[in-house]
């Protein structure tokens, strides 16, 4: 039929077939080649053969663009499907080797990571962190002051009468730098308590505060005694400030100390600078309640001294007792943190000892 | 403190329904902690009675004997050394396991090679008696194999209430005063102390006879009765009498003895008997500087013008209140007594109790403020018992009273809203009042919410003087576990924050995480030793009068020797460590805050510090700590934050001024840091090398409060010109000095950042070569080379002028 057409159609017909033929010819040996690909290498000099920007597969388009229009879209389309058709198999191909030199590379995946070391802080900074946190969210503020204290700041502030065994040379540390009277007045402070001295004269009232610190008796040191401790105290003064109020913070730190279901009860205690006074004993974490060691069997921990602040102490910060009333409540840090991490030796809080600074 | 149930029925009837669990419980919940509670059947708890079958000699040793004793479950062998052991006997046997009143546990054992299988006991060893001459022979009656607590017919229960928990409550050191409150909980009916008393009783009334009594100082001795006895007959107590003092822990001495301290551990109130022989009048004096007393525990006591005694005028009889003397204490031989029921004054007994590190029964007693009322209520107590124990006895003198005290009551009106607005809830007007009677106190009613409340002597000495006091009273009877709960109600405000602790917090995160600090906790506490080693100037110091022990008799003045410390306790460790610390300080010179209520004497300066210490191997140390500067100031102060390191001129003691640097940031001085020296090492056996820095934490929360915060800074417009830059210059200048030049010399000279420190090869020993990154920019254009080339050799040319420094 051919010989009937225009020479120019002819021409037409015959350069498309020659294409054709030369597009698929392509393809055919690019199968065919890949069929006996062995490695990756040679996969990728395959590649830069055919597909590259100066692959054979470009010449061909390359050669396209002097064609007519029609032509150049039917062959277009052709390469187009060709190049398509034999990228997908390239890509097969290449996947299978990777697949293939994963397997062949072994990675063991069970081997450990890095080792990083970091420092650790003390356990006693730890807990005192948690529950400074617990109050300054309740809008407490946190309170210092001096770790030396004067003996009218640490006791006689505080209602502690002159002769109370507190005062004994056994059971407090003086300093050895008298008063213009001759008498020891200074001391190393054997309780929190005289800060909330110091923060009444500061503030005035209201006033809600925890002060946290570490405190000193003049005791022998062992296993269970210490002459350097932290207490962890709480102070709010307010013009109704009283007894259920206590109560309920007190059932608050037990709660966070030792867990949701903690129950309290309260004893009565004698404090100079409460009255009244009490005791909190909290169920014990570790039995729960139904009683073990750690709460000689009793399946209660007395934790916490309470009370409601006594006028006498509200007089010496410079408040009013008449108008405002106050609670307090205090409890010993570092037993806390014993308690916590079932420390058995209180000497360890200040041994410097990596072996045990290291497990928190 | 003891407390016999069988006691307490003697002035309350307990219902049986009540048991002592009950007891312990509602006693803890509303007055005092109980501790605990045994029977006596668990106090004899192993002690059985048992038959001796054979007595032979010890083959190994005279006095010791070979005893086999069938105590019916089993036939024990018993090494015994007690003369008196005869076959036949019924005798009390402690099996192995048992503990004895004195705290002795039996344990199977060897003496001398032959075997023992428990202890026959003497009446000493079980807490019934003075008497160790020989073992306890039982009577007839006895049966082997029985407990022997069945065999005494001890069926009490004996409560231990801790002794802190009534340091406030004089009146509850006695079975009387427990009994009161054991009747306000249960509310059971309390017996009148009266009928205690024999009221048919009958002083002398021959005046000839009355003892003379004087009291020198009056502050001391609010009350002195004192009654002479005759027809005394020192013997061995009635049993019954035994059985309530071994109950509670007393052991039984003689008639006379145990019967002042029955009134005691009854009533609360010490008595003490004298021999009456050669006394002829009683003078309660302060003693004289250096007078001496032998006291019935035959030791001899030295004391001074502030101990209280009481004397025939001449020779003092016993230390006031607190023990008897050995010259005219009851002995065998005594016929006629004088009974002596005073009340002292606290403070006195105190002090002299104290001092002497001597404390009974009675001291106790008297150094927690007894009622004065109490005196003469237990010397007629005495009295009527004496008639039961020692029918014979007869008064011989009439009651001598001397008293300086007023016995009128005390009262306090009492507000009821007052009350509930305290507490927090309503308490009804009828349970406060029912809850303040139970106690003994008077209650009448002045006003709709009014009441005037009237204090009862024994617990006025000292214990109830508020209202406050009240509102205990009656809500630890309505029960502290009766009130609901809720918490504060109040105005929102927001609180001030504490800076300094947030620092603190940030601080100590840093370092941990980032540089692998541990955190320490040392003691406040320094020694002599200690800073003699580290060769510390100690002179200035403050030190403890009291000092637990030489190692911790100074104030701290720098965290660092005991950082030193804990280098010791870890350097076994391989790898390179380091801690850190922040704690106060404490300085021999006048601080900031008031000492007392007037606010014009001061407390010490004391101020808080961070120092940190790093260990490892070499010169490295020093280059680790001072990059844990850079990284901690840059970290509060950002780039600003570059610490300058510059020569110290007053090292401490532990370096030397060549290993050590004070450290500036932003201008300020805020700490120092240097190796320790190789002497330091030496003197305290350092086997790594140790960097110490202490910084004065205060000073960097003032610097963090003065800087505020860092602003934004537009990234550059025009590039920067980086030029290498390595010179030689002699080793004696400093790199602090030289950089300082290089930084200031032109205004396009942006950074300078040493990278590389050498000597050696090629450099003459004196030399060194620094190599700095130089980076050149102007805000404006864009630099050429050219430009950068002549600066360059400016500079250099000014270098070479100043320090005599060429490129490399």
């Amino acid at each position: 039929m051919e010989k009937f057409l225009c020479p120019v159609i002819r021409r037409v017909i015959k350069a498309k077939k020659y294409m054709k033929t030369k597009i698929e010819k392509l393809k055919e040996e690019v199968l065919r080649e890949l069929s006996e690909v062995k490695n990756s290498e040679h996969l990728k000099e395959l590649e830069l053969r055919y597909l590259s920007r100066k692959g054979e597969f470009s010449e061909i388009m390359h050669s396209l663009k002097d064609l007519s229009l029609e032509l150049k879209k039917d062959l277009g389309l052709l390469a187009n499907s060709a190049k398509v058709e034999i990228q997908e198999k390239f890509r097969e191909i290449r996947m299978k080797f990777e697949k293939d030199s994963v397997k062949s590379s072994v990675l063991d995946v069970t081997l450990p990571g890095h080792k990083n070391t970091y420092g650790h802080l003390h356990p006693l900074t730890m807990v005192q962190n948690e529950l400074e946190d617990l109050f300054t969210s309740l809008g407490f503020i946190i309170g210092d002051g001096p770790e030396l204290e004067s003996d009218y700041y640490n006791f006689t502030a505080l209602n502690v009468d002159p002769l109370h065994p507190a005062r004994d040379m056994q059971d407090t540390f003086y300093i050895d730098l008298p008063n213009n009277s001759g008498q020891y007045d200074l001391l190393m402070r054997t309780q929190t308590s005289p800060v909330q001295i110091r923060l009444m004269k500061k503030y005035g009232a209201p006033l809600k505060a925890i002060i946290p610190g570490r405190c000193f008796r003049n005791e022998a040191t062992d296993a269970r005694h210490e002459h350097t401790f932290y207490q962890f105290e709480g102070l709010m003064i307010g013009e109704n400030i009283n007894f259920a109020n206590l109560k309920s913070l007190l059932e608050l730190v037990g709660k966070k100390l030792f867990g949701e279901n903690t129950k309290l009860r309260m004893r009565p205690k004698f404090f100079p600078f409460v009255e009244p006074g009490n005791n909190g004993e909290y169920t014990c974490f570790l039995c729960q309640g139904k009683g073990c060691r750690v709460c000689k069997h009793s399946g209660w921990l007395e934790i916490v001294g309470a009370g409601l602040v006594h006028p006498d102490v509200l007089r010496a910060g410079g408040i009013d007792p008449e108008k405002y009333s106050g609670l307090a409540f205090g409890f010993g840090l570092s037993r806390l943190v014993m308690l916590k991490y079932n420390i058995t030796d209180v000497r360890l809080l200040n041994s410097g000892d990596l072996r045990f600074l290291e497990q928190f | 403190m003891y407390i016999s149930l069988n006691w307490l029925k003697d002035f309350v009837s307990v219902p049986g329904k009540i048991t002592p669990t009950d007891i312990a419980q509602r006693l803890t919940a509303h007055t005092a902690e109980v501790e605990g509670f045994v029977t006596q059947a668990d106090q004899f708890n192993k002690v059985v009675v048992g038959r001796v079958l054979e007595v032979k000699k010890h083959p190994n040793a005279d006095r010791l004997r070979l005893v086999l004793v069938d105590v019916k479950s089993e036939k024990l062998d018993i090494v015994c050394g007690a003369p008196n052991v005869a076959e036949g006997q019924l005798v009390p046997v402690a099996l192995v396991g048992a503990v004895l009143p004195g705290g002795l546990e039996i344990k199977a054992s060897e003496i001398r090679g032959e075997k023992s299988n428990g202890m026959i006991c003497a009446e000493d060893e079980l807490g019934l008696g003075q008497n160790h001459e020989g073992i306890m022979v039982l009577k007839d009656t006895a049966k082997p194999g029985d407990n022997f607590a069945k065999y005494l017919k001890a069926e009490d229960t004996v409560f231990e209430l801790d002794n802190k928990s009534l340091s406030n409550r004089s009146d509850l050191l006695s079975h009387y005063g427990i009994a009161r409150e054991l009747a306000a909980i249960f509310d059971l009916k309390l017996n009148p102390v009266d009928k205690l008393l024999d009221n048919k009783m009958v002083f002398s009334e021959d005046k000839q006879n009355t003892l003379n009594v004087k009291i020198e100082d009056k502050k001391a001795c609010l009350r002195y009765l004192a009654v002479k006895i005759d027809n005394i007959e020192i013997k061995e107590s009635p049993a019954w009498l035994k059985d309530r003092l071994v109950a509670v822990n007393q052991r039984p001495i003689n008639n006379i003895v145990d019967l002042t301290n029955y009134v005691m551990f009854e009533l609360g109130q010490p008595l003490h008997a004298f021999t009456a022989d050669t006394i002829d009048k009683i003078v309660v004096r302060l003693a004289a500087s250096g007078e001496k007393i032998e006291t019935l525990d035959e030791k001899e006591r030295i004391l001074s013008n502030e101990d209280l005694v009481i004397s025939d005028g001449q020779n003092s009889l016993a230390i006031a209140g607190i023990m008897g003397g050995k010259n005219s204490g009851v002995t065998p031989s005594t016929t006629s007594i004088i009974l002596e029921s005073a009340n002292f004054n606290a403070q006195f007994i105190r002090k002299t109790s104290q001092k002497l590190g001597l404390r009974s029964e009675s001291s106790t007693r008297f150094e927690k403020s007894l009622d004065p009322l109490l005196t003469e209520v237990a010397l007629k107590r005495f009295l009527s018992l004496l008639k039961k124990v020692l029918p014979k006895a007869r008064i011989a003198s009439p009651l001598t009273d001397v008293n300086n005290f007023q016995a009128e009551m005390k009262e306090i009106i009492l507000d009821l809203d007052w009350l509930d607005k305290k507490i927090g809830q309503a308490i009804s007007e009828n349970e406060s009042m029912a809850n303040l009677k139970k106690l003994g106190f008077g209650v009448e009613k002045i006003s709709e919410r009014s009441l005037k409340v009237l204090i009862p002597s024994w617990r006025a000495t000292k214990d109830v003087t508020i209202k406050e006091d009240l509102a205990e009273e009656i809500l630890r009877l309505h029960g502290y576990d009766n009130i609901v709960s809720y918490l504060p109600q109040e105005t929102l405000a927001c609180p001030v924050p504490n800076h300094e602790r947030l620092l603190e917090r940030r601080v100590k995160s840093f370092l941990a995480l980032k540089y692998s600090l541990n955190e320490v906790y040392n003691y406040s506490f320094v020694g002599e030793e200690q800073l003699k080693k580290l060769n510390i100037d100690f002179f200035k110091h403050l030190r403890l009068t009291n000092p637990s022990s030489e190692n911790h008799a100074m104030l701290r003045q720098s965290l660092v020797p005991n950082l030193i410390s804990n280098v010791k306790v870890n350097q076994a460790r391989l790898e390179p460590f380091g801690f850190f610390e922040i704690g106060s300080v404490f300085l021999n010179a006048p601080g900031e805050l008031p000492r007392e209520a007037t606010g014009l004497a001061v407390l010490p300066y004391q101020e808080k510090r961070l120092g940190i210490i790093v260990v490892g191997e070499n010169q490295s140390v020093f280059d680790k700590l001072k990059s844990i500067v850079s990284g901690l100031t840059n970290y509060l102060f950002g780039l600003a934050g570059e610490p300058e390191f510059l020569e110290l001129s007053d090292a401490p003691g532990w370096t030397t001024a060549q290993e050590s640097a004070k450290i500036n940031v932003l201008g300020r001085e805020i700490g120092f840091l240097g190796l320790a020296s190789k002497k330091t090492a030496a003197n305290v056996n350092l086997k790594r090398s140790v960097a110490v820095l202490e910084i004065n934490f205060s000073e960097v929360l003032s610097l963090v409060f003065s800087f505020g915060s860092e602003k934004f800074q537009e990234p550059a417009r025009y590039p920067a010109i980086e030029r290498d830059l390595a010179f030689v210059l002699d080793k004696k200048i400093l790199y602090n000095e030289f950089r300082k030049e290089i930084a200031r010399f032109n205004s396009l000279i942006e950074r300078v950042e040493l990278f590389d420190i050498y000597s050696g090869e090629n450099l003459s020993d004196n030399e060194k070569s620094l190599a700095f990154h130089l980076s050149f920019r102007s805000p404006d254009r864009t630099l050429n080379s050219e430009e950068i080339d002549a600066l360059i050799k400016n500079l250099l040319d000014y270098l070479r002028e100043k320090f005599n420094a060429r490129l490399r």
